[in-house]
């Protein structure tokens, strides 16, 4: 059991990869072997420890059943979507693109099928954000990555509709290792909703995805994750946005779900005149650990990010966020603020919270602010003298509560479905 | 006879637990019936938030004496919630700010809750609302921001005369509506109340200032000092008030200055 390099070598064989790609693979398959599970003396991980949360690698193995077919009778687009994939384990399936969408040159497919057909615009791009030396995960996600989806968005061309990305764990035991790339040159624009599942598993599994975004000059986007597997589930994730001048980015991950969830963000600001918003919002039950590292590097100047988290716990739950906004020297003007707020709502549940500040330009504006508070009584009888019952009003609250991150989505159509699976999750 | 609509007896509440107990209602009895307006008068700390306070259910108060019928049905053992299903509305003195929950859902919640026999859908609900908005001429922008959020004094007051428009209660009670506005909002919020008046609900509203009802001209007027009322009247008592303070019922009842100034 667990992952070694013949998977890797039969992986990429099965997917008929060039050699550029396998020798990606088998560099971070190197720093795999080279690293071992974090610890909680290492800073990065100081609430989460994986040993203690009995984390093993050895419990999982690759999904084997390795299969990418474009298009096929099983997938049809849905009205809402400009572009579609499903992931099932290791088997692709991706929606046919609208005729017109396609012949203006945009690209939408699954990550293996852009690699044999669009070498020119992945190769300079893929690991280009993602460091897969980052850790024992980054690196075992950069050997195996098997999934996931490539969309371009070629110069002032705008998806309207999100692309969307269903990913599901359906055997117990295995693991998912999904990479998503997105391209978007200047003056464009694209959204792209991923969700990841694991109905009816009935035991354990492993995720390990990356999402790699490359936002050119001016160009607008928008990426939500929304995590939503069963107990027993272990979701890691390495989001990563670089952003060129007067680009506009936003960012939404939405955690309900798993046993384990530790997501990592990092929104890299390269140009000029960039405007990035990082959103998060999480609800952690009995048996959850949350864990939400975020970074704000600053590389250039007049350029604003905002990060709103906001979290509710119950039951026994632990959630930690730690992140870090830092203005290098050359990050004049800067607008940069990093806002965690936890609602605790057990006496068994814990928050952490950690935000920190690294500020090399003195021409800067920057703050941040965390909170760890409880349901308010005086919110709760204002609803209750209302006609509205203690349970209904409590929901109302957290609701509310985690609601108001949505207020700087600006999508309707992502307010809408964050909405309806928050109101699901609260009336379990 | 009509029965009354609220009848406190020799209602004693403290706040507070063991040592810490303190009595701020000493005794008040009151009997409002439909169509009336009660005004409720009183010097800072002289229990009138208390009354509001307990009337609704709030936690932290404790009934150590006397007991409140309303329809004829002790409250005692009521939650908030089902006292306001009963049609009992309390205007805050201090609305609470609901982060993320808008004023069309809350109060779409809140009516569904309370007219549980006439459950409206989004739609009916938002054309039931406009017409209480059009009475009140309350402006559109308001519904769609969160509760209170933001909000000046006078939007809250408004919003909260929106809300006993729409929930149309049997006995409402004005905490303190007046405070924190000036002359123009103190008006308009004034119309709004009687606009929302008839002859079936029974009014109790509670102020410091005789300015208030000026517009409002409630029927009875009592005056609570130091968790009891010591005199009821007409119209006229508040013009008394106005001219002469508190003070001349200090000095008659024998009370020290500054008396029962710790809580409201």
């Amino acid at each position: 059991m667990g992952f070694t390099r013949s998977d890797v070598e039969a992986l990429s064989a099965s997917l008929n990869e060039p050699d550029w790609v396998l020798e990606r693979r088998l560099e971070a398959w190197g720093w795999f072997e080279k690293m071992e599970i974090p610890g909680e003396k290492e800073e990065p991980w100081r609430y989460t420890n994986l040993k203690r949360l009995k984390f093993k690698l050895d419990d999982f193995v690759p999904s084997t059943q390795v299969d990418v077919s474009f298009g096929g009778p099983d997938i049809q687009l849905s009205p809402d979507r400009s572009g579609e994939a499903h992931q099932r384990g290791a088997r692709i399936r991706v929606a046919p693109l609208d005729m017109e969408l396609d012949s203006g040159g945009v690209i939408v497919t699954d990550i293996h099928t852009a690699i044999a057909e669009h070498p020119e615009l992945v190769r300079p791009n893929l690991f280009g954000q993602f460091n897969a030396a980052g850790h024992i995960f980054s690196a075992l996600h950069g050997a195996l990555f098997c999934g996931g989806m490539f969309i371009y968005v070629p110069r002032g061309k705008t998806l309207t509709l999100p692309v969307g990305f269903d990913c599901r764990i359906d055997e117990p035991g295995t693991a998912v290792f999904p990479h998503t790339l997105i391209v978007t040159e200047e003056n464009s624009e694209v959204c792209f909703i991923e969700r990841y599942s694991s109905p009816g598993l009935g035991g354990s599994g492993f995720s390990n995805s990356a999402i790699e975004v490359v936002g050119g000059q001016a160009s607008r986007g928008f990426v939500g994750t929304i995590q939503e597997y069963d107990k027993g589930v272990w979701h890691f994730q390495n989001q990563n946005l670089r952003t060129a001048r007067d680009a506009n980015f936003k960012s939404l991950v939405v955690t309900l779900g798993g046993t384990f969830s530790r997501t990592e963000t990092t929104a890299t600001i390269q140009g000029e005149g960039n405007s990035v918003d990082l959103m998060g919002i999480y609800m952690a039950g009995e048996g959850q650990h949350f864990d939400f590292r975020t970074m704000q590097d600053h590389a250039a100047a007049h350029s604003t990010s905002d990060l709103l988290y906001k979290g509710a716990l119950k039951g026994n739950a632990r959630t930690v966020y730690s992140g870090q906004i830092h203005v290098r020297p050359e990050g004049r003007e800067t607008d940069a603020y990093q806002t965690n707020r936890n609602l605790v709502l057990s006496d068994h549940a814990m928050a952490n919270s950690k935000p920190e500040l690294e500020i090399e330009n003195n021409d800067v504006r920057c703050s941040h602010a965390a909170s760890v508070g409880q349901m308010d009584e005086n919110e709760v009888f204002y609803l209750q003298s209302r006609g509205i019952d203690r349970v209904s009003a409590e929901r109302l609250i957290v609701k509310g509560f985690l609601e108001d991150v949505l207020g700087k989505v600006g999508r309707k159509d992502v307010e809408g479905l964050v909405s309806h699976l928050l109101e699901e999750k609260l009336s379990v | 006879m009509t029965e009354p609509l609220l009848v406190i007896e020799n209602l004693h509440v403290s706040v507070g637990e063991g040592e810490d107990a303190k009595e701020i209602l000493r005794g008040v009895d009151l009997k409002v019936f439909p169509g009336e307006i009660h005004a409720i008068m009183g010097p800072n700390g002289s229990g009138k938030s208390t009354l509001a306070s307990v009337l609704m259910g709030k936690p932290g108060y404790t009934v150590t004496g006397g007991r409140i019928l309303y329809k004829g049905e002790d409250l005692a053992d009521l939650s908030p919630d089902e006292r306001a299903r009963k049609r009992i509305f309390l205007a805050f003195q201090y609305p609470t700010e609901i982060p993320g929950v808008s004023v069309v859902n809350f109060l779409r919640t809140a009516y569904n809750a309370v007219h549980s026999d006439k459950v409206l859908g989004p739609l009916e609900f938002r054309k039931y609302l406009q017409t209480k908005m059009d009475l009140l001429e309350v402006p559109n922008s308001i519904i769609n921001r969160y509760v209170n959020a933001g909000f000046s004094g006078g939007e809250r007051k408004r919003a909260e005369v929106l809300q006993m428009a729409v929930l149309d209660p049997d006995l409402a009670v004005l905490d303190e509506t007046d405070t924190g506005l000036d002359i123009d909002a103190l008006k308009e919020v004034s119309a709004g109340v009687l606009k929302v008046h008839n002859e079936t609900r029974g009014m109790l509203v509670i102020t410091h200032y005789q300015r208030l009802l000026n517009y409002i001209q409630p029927g009875f007027i009592h005056v609570l000092i130091s968790g009891k009322i010591v005199r009821s009247g007409g119209k006229d008592l508040a013009l008394d008030l106005e001219a002469k303070g508190y003070d001349q019922f200090r000095v008659e009842l024998g009370l020290p200055e500054g008396q029962g100034a710790e809580a409201g």
